[in-house]
Order: C-alpha cells, then sequence, then structure tokens
C-alpha cells in the first residue's frame, strides 16, 4: 500500500468524520444523560410535590374550622371584637390624644426617670443594641447625651436610676431565659 | 512442449492485448494507476483522455451527494435544533405533570381555600394470587386475621378470617393509614396487598358538607355541587384548576357555630341559616344542622343529607309582614305612616286572626312591625288585594323552587288561582304559604338593596357577571324599609339581634307548625331574617330554628325573639368584620322622620 495524496486526503477526511461521529456520540450520550437527569428530577419533585399536598391535607385537617373552634372554646375563649375596639379613621385616632377638657376622663400618665450618665451607658449597652442604618449612631447615644446635660445628683434620681437599672437586669435575664429555651 | 508451450502462451497473449485495446475504457476503471496504462500510448491517447475526464465527472458527482448528504442532515439537525429550541422539548414532561393532577378537580371557597380535593390513601387489598405455588397465605388464616385485628381493633377478626380462607380477592378495608400498612407490612404475608388509591377528602370536615355534597364509590358526585359540577371536575380543565363557590369558610365556620350553639341551648331538632351577599344574590355560607360529615356517609348521618335551607318549606311566619308592608307601601295603599289601624281580633268568613299579645287599640306602620301585630297587616293586606299582593310574591320568586344551583329544591306550597280575602290576609302575616328559607333571603335582599330581586347562586360571580334582576320594589320603598327594619331591632321584637356598632335591621318570625287537624302550638318554627349594615345593607342573615323549646337559655320562651335573633347578634360581629364591615356606632340609618310616630316606644 502506497500513500499517495488523494489517499492521505480521504484517510484524512475518514478520521475527522470519524472523530466528529465519535464526538457526536458522546455529546449524544452526554445529552441524554443529562436528559434522564432532568426527567429524574422532575420526577422526583412531583413526589414531593404529592408529599407535600398529603402533608397539605393533615394541615388543613387538623387547623379545620371545627377544630379550631374547639381548641379556642377550650384554651383561648376569644371572642368577636366589639365596636369600641374599632377606630373609624385618622379624626378617631386624633381625637384620643386631644388635650384634656374639663369634665374628661383623666389621661393615663406614664412615668420616667431621669438616668445617670454612667448607669445609662452600662444599661444602653446592653438593653439598646440597635444600630441606625444611616447615621451609624447607636440608639443609646442620645440617652447619654439627655444624661449627661441633666447631672442631678438628687438622691431619688439616683434612686430611680437604680430600679431602673435593675429593670434592665431584669429584662435581660427573661430575654436570656427565652433565647436558652 | 516447452517451445509450444511458450508460443501458445505468446499467442495468448498477445490475443489478451488485442483485448485489452479494444476494452480498453472499460479496463480502465479496474486499472490501479490510468497514468501509466498497459496500453501503448500511441494507440489510446485520445481514448484515455476521455476516461480521466469521465473518471472525474464520477468522481465529481459522488462528492456532490456526498455533499447533499450532509447537507440533508445539517438541515434535519437545524431543523431538529430549532423546533427543541421552540417547543422546549416539553413533550415528555408533560406526561410526569399529569401525575399531580388530581383524578377530581379540587372545589375551593371564594377566597380559595380549599373545600374538597383528591386524598391518596391506602386500602388493604387480600390478593389470593400473590404467592404462585401453595395456599395464599403463609400462616393460618385465623392467624393472620387475629395480627390484622391487633392493628387495627375494631375489625372483626372472624369475617376477614372466612375472607381470608375463601381465597377470593378483595378488600379487608378501605382507607388505612400509612403507619397501619407498614405494621400490615410487618406480618410478612404477600398476599396482603396495599395498593395506593384515591378518594375524596373534604379538609373541613362537615362543614359546608351540605353545600358540597359527597362523593360516592363508584365516584359520582352526589347531593350538593359535586353532584352539580360533576362532569366539570372530571373534566381536563376542571382538573388543572380548583373550581370555586361563593361560600366562603370562615362566614361558613361562624354561621354553623352560632346555629349549632343556638340549637343546643333552645333544645331545637334543626336549624337553618344563609348569608346572602344582597346585591349579587352569591350565598356567603349555607347551614343546615345537624350535619353530616362527607367523609362518612353511613346509616346514621344520611337523614341529615335532607337540606332545610333550599329542599324543606317552612310556613316562615311574621317575616313576611315587612314585604308585605313594602307591597303596600309601593302599590300607595299607604301613603301615611302615622295612619292608625284597629287592633282588635278580626273576624274573616268564620276565621279570627288575632295577636299573641294585646298591643292597644290602635296601631301605625312602625308598631305594627315593632310588635308583629297580626291584625293590623292583615288588614294592611286587604286593602292591598289578592291580586297586587301575589303579583309581588310572585317577582320575589316564590312560586317556583329557589333558584339555586343545588339539585334538591323544594317547591313551595304556593295557592295558585285567585287569593280569595282570607288567603291573601293570612299570607300578609306568613302563613298559607310555605317557602324555603332561601326563599326569604332573596326577598329580604330585595327588600333592603333598592328593591331589584336577583336569583341566588353558589358561583362565584365576578364584576361584570351580577345578573341585572328584575325590580321588584321602588328605591324609596327600599330606602323606608331599611329604616323600618332597623326600628324593628332598635326599638321593637328584633332587640335581642342587636350588635352595637353593626346597624342590623330585621324581623323576628315564629310561626306554629301544623300537624293533624290545626297548628299545633307548642311546635314552632322561629326565624330571625336581617340585613346589616343598614346604612349600606350588604349581606342577609336568615337564622331558622326547627321546633326550639324554652329553656333556661331562653327564658322559658319558645318565640325567635328568645333563640333565633340572638343567633343574629352573635353571627354578625363575627362575620362582619371579615367581610368588610367595620362596626361603627356613630353612623346608622336615618329615622328621625319616623321616630315621632312611635314616642311611648323610644322612651323605653
Amino acid at each position: 500500500m502506497n500513500l499517495t495524496r488523494d489517499r492521505v486526503h480521504s484517510i484524512g477526511w475518514m478520521t475527522v468524520l470519524l472523530v466528529c461521529g465519535a464526538f457526536s456520540v458522546a455529546l449524544m450520550l452526554r445529552v441524554n444523560a443529562v436528559k434522564s437527569q432532568v426527567a429524574a428530577t422532575e420526577k422526583r419533585i412531583v413526589y414531593l410535590q404529592r408529599d407535600i399536598d398529603f402533608l397539605q391535607t393533615e394541615f388543613q385537617t387538623r387547623s379545620n374550622q371545627q377544630q379550631l373552634k374547639t381548641l379556642n372554646d377550650v384554651e383561648f375563649g376569644y371572642e368577636a371584637p366589639r365596636a369600641e375596639q374599632y377606630i373609624e379613621g385618622e379624626r378617631q385616632l386624633a381625637a384620643l390624644g386631644k388635650a384634656p377638657a374639663p369634665g374628661a376622663p383623666e389621661p393615663i400618665r406614664f412615668a420616667s426617670a431621669a438616668v445617670a450618665a454612667e448607669e445609662a451607658e452600662s444599661a444602653g449597652s446592653r438593653l439598646l443594641a440597635m444600630v441606625s442604618p444611616v447615621t451609624g449612631a447607636t440608639a443609646a447615644a442620645p440617652a447619654r447625651e439627655e444624661a449627661e446635660r441633666e447631672t442631678s445628683t438628687d438622691a431619688e434620681a439616683k434612686a430611680l436610676a437604680r430600679d431602673a437599672k435593675d429593670l434592665s437586669k431584669r429584662l435581660a435575664r427573661i430575654e436570656l431565659a427565652g433565647g436558652a429555651q | 512442449m516447452a517451445s509450444r508451450a511458450i508460443s501458445s502462451e505468446a499467442a495468448f497473449g498477445r490475443m489478451a492485448e488485442a483485448a485489452r485495446v479494444e476494452n480498453a475504457p472499460r479496463l480502465a476503471f479496474s486499472n490501479p494507476d490510468p497514468v501509466r496504462p498497459t496500453v501503448p500510448l500511441s494507440t489510446g491517447r485520445h481514448r484515455l483522455v476521455n476516461v480521466r475526464q469521465r473518471a472525474l465527472v464520477v468522481a465529481k458527482w459522488r462528492a456532490l451527494w456526498v455533499l447533499c448528504g450532509f447537507a440533508l442532515l445539517a438541515i434535519c439537525a437545524l431543523v431538529r435544533l430549532g423546533f427543541l429550541g421552540l417547543t422546549g422539548g416539553s413533550s415528555y414532561s408533560a406526561d410526569i405533570r399529569s401525575l399531580l393532577l388530581p383524578a377530581r378537580g379540587v372545589i375551593v371557597d371564594r377566597n380559595g381555600s380549599p373545600l374538597a380535593r383528591d386524598f391518596r390513601v391506602y386500602s388493604l387489598w387480600f390478593n389470593p394470587e400473590a404467592m404462585t405455588d401453595g395456599p395464599p397465605l403463609v400462616g393460618q388464616p385465623q392467624e393472620v386475621a387475629e395480627k390484622l385485628h391487633a392493628i387495627f381493633p375494631d375489625l372483626d377478626s372472624a369475617e376477614v378470617a372466612r375472607k381470608l380462607a375463601s381465597g377470593r380477592a378483595g378488600y379487608l378495608r378501605r382507607s388505612i393509614l400509612p403507619e397501619d400498612a407498614n405494621r400490615v407490612h410487618a406480618i410478612g404475608e404477600p398476599a396482603l396487598q396495599f395498593p395506593q388509591e384515591t378518594s375524596r377528602f373534604y379538609p373541613q370536615g362537615s362543614m359546608a358538607a351540605h353545600v358540597l355534597g359527597f362523593v360516592d364509590a363508584g365516584g359520582n358526585g352526589k347531593v350538593g355541587m359535586e353532584q352539580v359540577f360533576d362532569a366539570h371536575l372530571k373534566s381536563e380543565e376542571g382538573r388543572a384548576k380548583g373550581t370555586a363557590l361563593s361560600i366562603d369558610v370562615r362566614v361558613q365556620g361562624a354561621l354553623e357555630d352560632e346555629l349549632g350553639r343556638g340549637m343546643a341551648l333552645s333544645n331545637a331538632k334543626g336549624a337553618a341559616g344563609v348569608v346572602l351577599d344582597v346585591d349579587t344574590g352569591e350565598v356567603l355560607a349555607l347551614a343546615s344542622l345537624p350535619s353530616f360529615d362527607p367523609n362518612k356517609i353511613d346509616r346514621d348521618s344520611t337523614p341529615n343529607i335532607f337540606n332545610r335551607v333550599t329542599n324543606q318549606v317552612y310556613e316562615l311566619g311574621s317575616t313576611f309582614k315587612p314585604i308585605t308592608v313594602a307591597a303596600a307601601l309601593d302599590a300607595g295603599t299607604i301613603t301615611d305612616l302615622g295612619r292608625r289601624w284597629p287592633a282588635a281580633p278580626l273576624h274573616v268568613a268564620r276565621f279570627t286572626i288575632r295577636d299573641s299579645h294585646s298591643m292597644g287599640t290602635s296601631l301605625n306602620v312602625p308598631e305594627t312591625l315593632m310588635h308583629s301585630s297580626n291584625v293590623v297587616t292583615a288588614q294592611i293586606a286587604d286593602e292591598l288585594g289578592g291580586a297586587r299582593m301575589k303579583k309581588t310574591m310572585e317577582s320575589l320568586g316564590m312560586n317556583e323552587r329557589p333558584r339555586i344551583e343545588l339539585p334538591a329544591r323544594g317547591f313551595p306550597i304556593w295557592p295558585s288561582g285567585q287569593w280569595p280575602r282570607l288567603r291573601t290576609m293570612t299570607v300578609s302575616y306568613g302563613h298559607g304559604i310555605a317557602v324555603t328559607p332561601l326563599h326569604l333571603a332573596a326577598a329580604y335582599a330585595a327588600l333592603v338593596n333598592g328593591g331589584i330581586w336577583r336569583p341566588t347562586t353558589l358561583h362565584k360571580l365576578e364584576a361584570g357577571q351580577v345578573p341585572e334582576g328584575r325590580r321588584v320594589f321602588t328605591a324609596a320603598t327600599s330606602a323606608r324599609m331599611r329604616q323600618l327594619l332597623r326600628m324593628i331591632v332598635s326599638y321593637g321584637t328584633g332587640r335581642k339581634a342587636d350588635a352595637p356598632g353593626f346597624r342590623i335591621g330585621g324581623k323576628t318570625g315564629s310561626a306554629e307548625k301544623p300537624g293533624a287537624g290545626g297548628y299545633r302550638r307548642s311546635s314552632l318554627i322561629a326565624t330571625f331574617a336581617a340585613a346589616f349594615p343598614m346604612d349600606h345593607p350588604r349581606y342577609v342573615v336568615i337564622a331558622m330554628l326547627d321546633e326550639p323549646q324554652g329553656t333556661q337559655a331562653t327564658s322559658f320562651q319558645r318565640t325567635a325573639a328568645w333563640n333565633a335573633a340572638p343567633v343574629v347578634s352573635r353571627v354578625v360581629p363575627r362575620i362582619g368584620p371579615l367581610l368588610g364591615i367595620m362596626p361603627d356606632e356613630t353612623r346608622d340609618v336615618d329615622i328621625s322622620d319616623l321616630k315621632p310616630l312611635v314616642p311611648g316606644e323610644i322612651k323605653e
């Protein structure tokens, strides 16, 4: 067998053809593999969807209206809210904050106490860890400034501050207990 | 010998040469090297050129064919590529997705909460052919039955043993839990199989059972919307998408709760209730108690499948009085609401119409409704006349079955022909005519919504689908009726139905049930027909109790004011905020022009 140009050419073409064929077969196999993978995944999705439907049905059954009613009767005793629990609109809401007129019921007052600087610091660092996303200042900072402005050494103010500190401690303890659970 | 042989060979060679020259073109193809032919050049030159040309042509043709083949393949590939690119090759994934399609479509409420859906359950099936040779069971039928009995305590082990011994395939039990199926599997009997089957499941249990109905063992819908929608729910479209009803689960639940409570407090035999949208005719809740559980249809619950709201007709009593008054206002026979009628018992054709108690010597229209006087209503109807009374009742649809999709609809007891005087009078206060509570709800909707009667429906209606309806009362009459109905609840017999801030208006009705030889004084139908909020009515609520008894909870009274009215006053605050009606004590329908007509009542 002697290798002429034509022969080399045709052998070259054949080789190219074979290589291309091999590649296309490999690609076809790969495509089919992915396809079957997709099919299997879809099948799994369908079965999972079925499971979800099953669980949804169970959830709906356990939370059906009659069950909830029984639970409410035994545990909570909630009732439909009464008319006075609704507010008609902004006007009615604003009316609640009106300045007391003669003959009006006594408004509910809230007590507040000035907190000493170092105590506010310790309390602030523990309680007010919220940081403003705009300025980067902690919520404790303004409270501290305020405390610095009113540097009252009054014994009563100190007692109040101590109580406030205790309160913050108590709150912290409750939060920890909640977190541990 | 040898020379001869050579010479003969030479001669053969010459002959062969001659033949070759003659057949040169043919031989040229078998010659591997056409450049150096065996033929002498001098003799075959021009022929050789010819041969080469032809060979070239053939080669070119072949190349062209191959090219065409490749081009065709490329085109095919491109077409396929384009097709896949366009369609995404989704043909095969469609049948996997179809696994998710339920065999029967889901029924949802108006907010999309499922009321009926398919549920795949295991059932216990005995297949004696599972073991190819030998007996169908590994153990003794009696032992296997005992083991099954240990798993399902309510299973009759003797019967199961008989079934297992018979060697016939069949269900041992339908719908078992997956963990029970695992325990049955652990028995180790190949003949006990648990195929997964689709069954219909109602997550809300007995709620709205009369609206939904149920699906029988053959997979056909029965009784309610399951029967109405049967073909649609089985169709491709119905399976793919949920079918929405006009029912609201939350409203339905509240209505059923409160009706059940009212029924228990008054020892009633049954109860019925409807909540209807006055502007569209959509039924938001429809309850008939005692109810049944569509998940479990058995002999005990079968009588409860009867629907009191759409199928049973009742004489609904005094709840008809507002309709009579509205008809009289419309016809112009009442021009002055302050006009007084004598309230003494009325004798008409050997029959005496009387009131439950004395209400004074004379009454005007608001007082008549507030005290529910039969005598004065009868006189108003008498002035109106039978023909006009009948026409109003006809236009309210009282002479036909209620307009609703449900298959079970009762035909009213409707006096046909010309109504005599007495008939007109009794119909005016709701006797001598028997309709379903749904008829009454539709009539009250027309009474308060501006006077338009619309057919009731269980389909969820879009804004454009609301039927036009027909005008029964004028808008002015309707506005007047809102005031009067509100006055009944504010100052009259309906006071127990009031809920602060919800501006309820309505009318009580306590009718004696007809029995053998006349009406029975002790068995009543207590109805309260209400609408709210009266300044802009949105919903009609009907509560009806069948044979309520006087109990401590109802202060030993049987009438509607003591049992049906409190049901309404408890239902409305529960459903109002859900339906977008916030209680507001600063609003109400304006009744200032009617207040002077009832001076004594308002002071109370």
